[in-house]
């Protein structure tokens, strides 16, 4: 493994920047065609399975900001950013969705994508799936995900297990296939260095090349990266933000995609919590729209849940190994926003709900509701100020009565579609391959590109673009050389 | 199919000179099995109307009143259904509202428990459910209650009072139609033929929202169904046409059947923008927490709304087959009031 710490002064044929579902893939595919290729990675190197999943430990150390982001908005909505080697694929809950056919065939048509063959994503697919150890739970459903299993079950609606990129042993529990156990160790293997603790302030332009980056080091050193391309895949928000710095112009920040989800804390009479993992099962009866899954329900996270309408709700807090979260996601037909501001770090993040967003957002907590009380539920406490304990069916019309979105803690953790790819050019911030309109060497492949959010877990639809991308680059590379 | 009980010897209808209890009672009568009809009328000339329909035993009363449920059911014996389909929906206050909805609804379901009727048949409505969150979205059998003002609270009162019912041990099932159609239809049915006639209907936004209908035949077919199948005992069916349709072919295909039937149509349309339903939604609700009701206001509000259903749990567990569609059903309440003289 060449994990090499940043110097001030570096050079790589291919610079990557970022090492999530994105970068990752990026660097091994370009590594194995035979470039000499650079990683760079603000956060750490953690490995699998040295900090316990969903603890307070690892949103201090892997989350970018602690967890704690916020696109602003009415109502603002709470989203999170991995910030370590691997990026969001070391800290989510590892749900493997293969891009749906009819959202790649409304992208090719929308957005003008040249070249997208379905076939071929669902090739990429395909080895993504036996790369990530892709498959399902072995033995019976955990408390969590049996709940979602029976309410469904007697509402008749559809429901299925969601696979996972996850090694189970004889034992029964898992190790996630993330970046760090899988594309990274192959990239590095097939000589791709990486270094980690290293942020990319901006890349240095001139006319429509990029020719280096300069850099902070851990130690706030300034440096210089020099290559002759670069890869930007820092994820939704970083990545235009980086393009922004950078004065690249264009549609870049103008359009970021989520699935906006409310919550929903439910109590059962037997110990339904398992504090470290969460529920595999989704209920896709509205799909895509909207959907139900489960939520990580540390005690932590279980108490953040009963805040909303603490007075009430607080008394829960004890019984919290009875209490399991959920979630109601939505497709969003709202927009949103970064933008970086001069002298200031961070970006500012906006998003906007529309009026069919939130009464979807309002029908999907109630519908959840009602699958919790089908499934067993004693009570459920729904995330939004001013709402009642929901005990029975009546309660479901009380609680609607009192929901607004501007009460509800709303929150996302899928985000994309800020550089969407397409020939569009009037929406597209990159081609149809990645490289972004108007510059001859600044590629993005990430979740940027996702001309929408695609309505199910991203991560497998990111990781099969950034590889087709990427392979796309080497075959020119290789003609050029 | 699902196992069918055999006709009761009794049948006992409420709200039997409304719209649906009218339909029903012409299908019952047609029916050699059904021996004996009781049937509950709210006023004398209601029930000397019934009277000449041909051999059935009448009540006159007030549903909202609680003796008048015990008076209907005192000598009916165990050989006896009950269909309920009195309700009020246009009222004059929102008080009768919860007099009549839910009120009735709970005299005649504990009436019923003490009488120890072989089956109660409860017709609900949408209303308890509010509206779809977006146009593409239907309504499945099992929903969250989400009431459409004073009308939808007062019903879902009355559907918790007969499942609460039901855990006491009577036998009930509830039937849930949206927005009915055909023959029998009140004056405010022929308001909406002649907006559509006059061109003036009105269509809130692009019209692509979409709306459940039920043909009162279909209805009919869906309650006596209901009443006579076994498993059906503390369900709820939707009970509705084939598929929703959306306002924009609602009012072609009424206008379509008005020309057919020889009338003249207008071709404009009126388009509202749908902020001034959303402006009617907000009137709406303030004239009804003022304890009024506007029909106009309250028709208007909805009309922005999609308020589509989902028939399939009726379809496999009733056996529940709509044979009419939008077109002909339109034909046939056409026809029905140029017959009864109604100028449209």
């Amino acid at each position: 493994m060449t994990i090499v710490s940043a110097a001030p002064r570096m050079e790589a044929e291919v610079l990557v920047i970022g090492s999530g579902a994105g970068g990752a893939t990026t660097a091994a595919v370009l590594a194995e065609a035979g470039l000499d290729v650079l990683v760079v990675e603000e956060g750490e190197w953690i490995a699998q399975g040295s900090i316990v999943p969903f603890s307070l430990e690892q949103m201090d150390r892997q989350y970018r900001a602690g967890g704690v982001t916020v696109a602003l908005g009415l109502p603002s909505i709470a989203y999170t950013e991995g910030r370590c080697a691997g990026g969001g694929t070391e800290i989510n809950s590892g749900l493997y969705r293969r891009p749906p056919a009819d959202v790649i065939d409304r992208w090719t048509r929308d957005f003008q994508i040249a070249d997208l063959d379905y076939d071929e994503v669902l090739t990429i697919a395909g080895e993504v799936e036996e790369a990530l150890d892709v498959g399902t739970v072995p033995g019976p459903p955990t408390a969590p995900s049996d709940v979602l299993r029976r309410g469904a079950e007697r509402l008749g609606w559809q429901h299925g297990e969601i696979p996972r990129w996850m090694k189970y042993t004889n034992g029964g529990s898992g190790v996630r296939q993330s970046m760090t156990r899988t594309y990274l160790p192959r990239a590095m293997t097939a000589g791709a260095r990486i270094a980690t603790g290293c942020r990319i302030d901006s890349l240095d332009m001139a006319g429509g090349s990029a020719r280096s980056a300069a850099t902070t080091l851990p130690d706030g050193r300034r440096g210089t990266i020099r290559f002759r391309d670069v890869f930007v895949c820092g994820g939704a928000i970083q990545s235009p933000a980086l393009l922004q710095r950078s004065r690249i112009d264009g549609p870049i920040g103008r359009s970021l995609a989520v699935h906006p989800t409310v919550k929903l804390a439910a109590r059962f009479a037997d110990e339904v919590n398992v504090p470290d993992d969460v529920a595999v099962h989704q209920v896709k009866e509205f799909a895509p729209e909207l959907s139900f899954g489960g939520s990580a329900s540390q005690p932590g996270l279980v108490a953040l849940a009963l805040s909303d309408q603490w007075a009430t709700f607080s008394k829960a807090i004890t019984d919290w190994r009875r209490i399991s979260l959920y979630y109601a996601a939505i497709t969003s037909e709202g927009r949103g926003r970064v933008r970086t501001i001069r002298g200031v770090r961070d970006p500012i993040v906006t998003y906007g709900l529309t009026r069919r967003d939130r009464a979807l957002l309002g029908s999907g907590l109630a519908r959840l509701g009602l699958l919790m009380l089908e499934a067993g539920a004693d009570e459920v406490y729904p995330s939004f100020r001013g709402a009642p304990i929901v005990r029975t069916p009546a309660d479901l019309a009380t609680m609607n009565r009192s929901f607004s979105a501007g009460k509800a803690s709303v929150m996302t953790v899928h985000l994309c579609s800020t550089i969407p790819m397409g020939q569009d050019m009037t929406r597209c911030g990159a081609d149809s391959f990645g490289r972004v309109h108007g510059t001859d060497n600044v590629w993005v492949n990430d979740a940027s590109l996702l001309p929408t959010a695609p309505g199910v877990n991203p991560q497998g639809t990111v990781m099969a673009f950034a590889i087709r991308n990427a392979r796309r680059f080497a075959a020119k590379e290789h003609r050029r050389g | 199919m699902a196992e069918r009980f055999a006709a009761p010897r009794t049948t006992v209808v409420t709200g039997a000179s409304g719209w649906l209890g009218r339909g029903l009672v012409d299908r019952l009568l047609r029916d050699p099995a059904r021996a004996h009809l009781k049937l509950l009328a709210h006023s004398t000339a209601e029930a000397q109307a019934l009277a000449s329909l041909g051999d059935v035993e009448i009540v006159i009363g007030d549903i909202g009143r609680p003796d008048t449920a015990r008076r209907l059911l005192y000598d009916v014996g165990p050989d006896c259904d009950v269909v309920h389909t009195a309700g009020i929906i246009h009222p004059h206050s929102t008080r009768e509202f919860f007099e009549i909805n839910a009120n009735g609804t709970r005299h005649l379901v504990e009436a019923a428990t003490e009488h120890g009727i072989r089956r109660l048949v409860h017709v609900s409505s949408n209303s308890p459910f509010g509206t779809n969150p977006h146009s593409k979205d239907t309504f499945r059998a099992n929903e969250p209650y989400n009431p459409y003002y004073g009308y939808g609270l007062s019903k879902m009162q009355a559907e918790l009072a007969v499942f609460e019912a039901v855990e006491r041990g009577l036998d009930a099932t509830i039937v849930r139609p949206p927005w009915f159609y055909g023959p029998f239809q009140p004056p405010r049915q022929t308001v909406f033929f002649r907006m559509i006639r006059a061109g003036r209907f009105p269509v809130v936004g692009d019209g692509e929202q979409r709306r459940s209908m039920v043909y009162i035949d279909n209805l009919v077919d869906g309650v006596i169904a209901a009443e006579l199948t076994p498993a059906a005992r503390g369900k709820a069916y939707w009970i509705a046409d084939r598929r929703p349709y959306t306002v924009n072919e609602i009012v072609a295909t009424v206008g379509r059947a008005l020309a057919d039937e020889g009338l003249e149509v207008k071709t404009n349309r009126v388009r509202v923008p749908a902020l001034a339903a959303r402006t009617a939604e907000f009137g709406d609700r303030i004239v009804q927490r003022l304890g009024r009701y506007q029909q106009q206001l309250h028709v208007l509000g909805e009309m922005n709304h999609t308020i589509a259903c989902d028939i399939s749990a009726a379809a496999a567990d009733l056996g529940y087959e709509p044979k009419v569609d939008l077109y002909d059903g339109m034909r046939a309440s056409i026809r029905w009031c140029k017959d009864e003289g109604i100028e449209l």
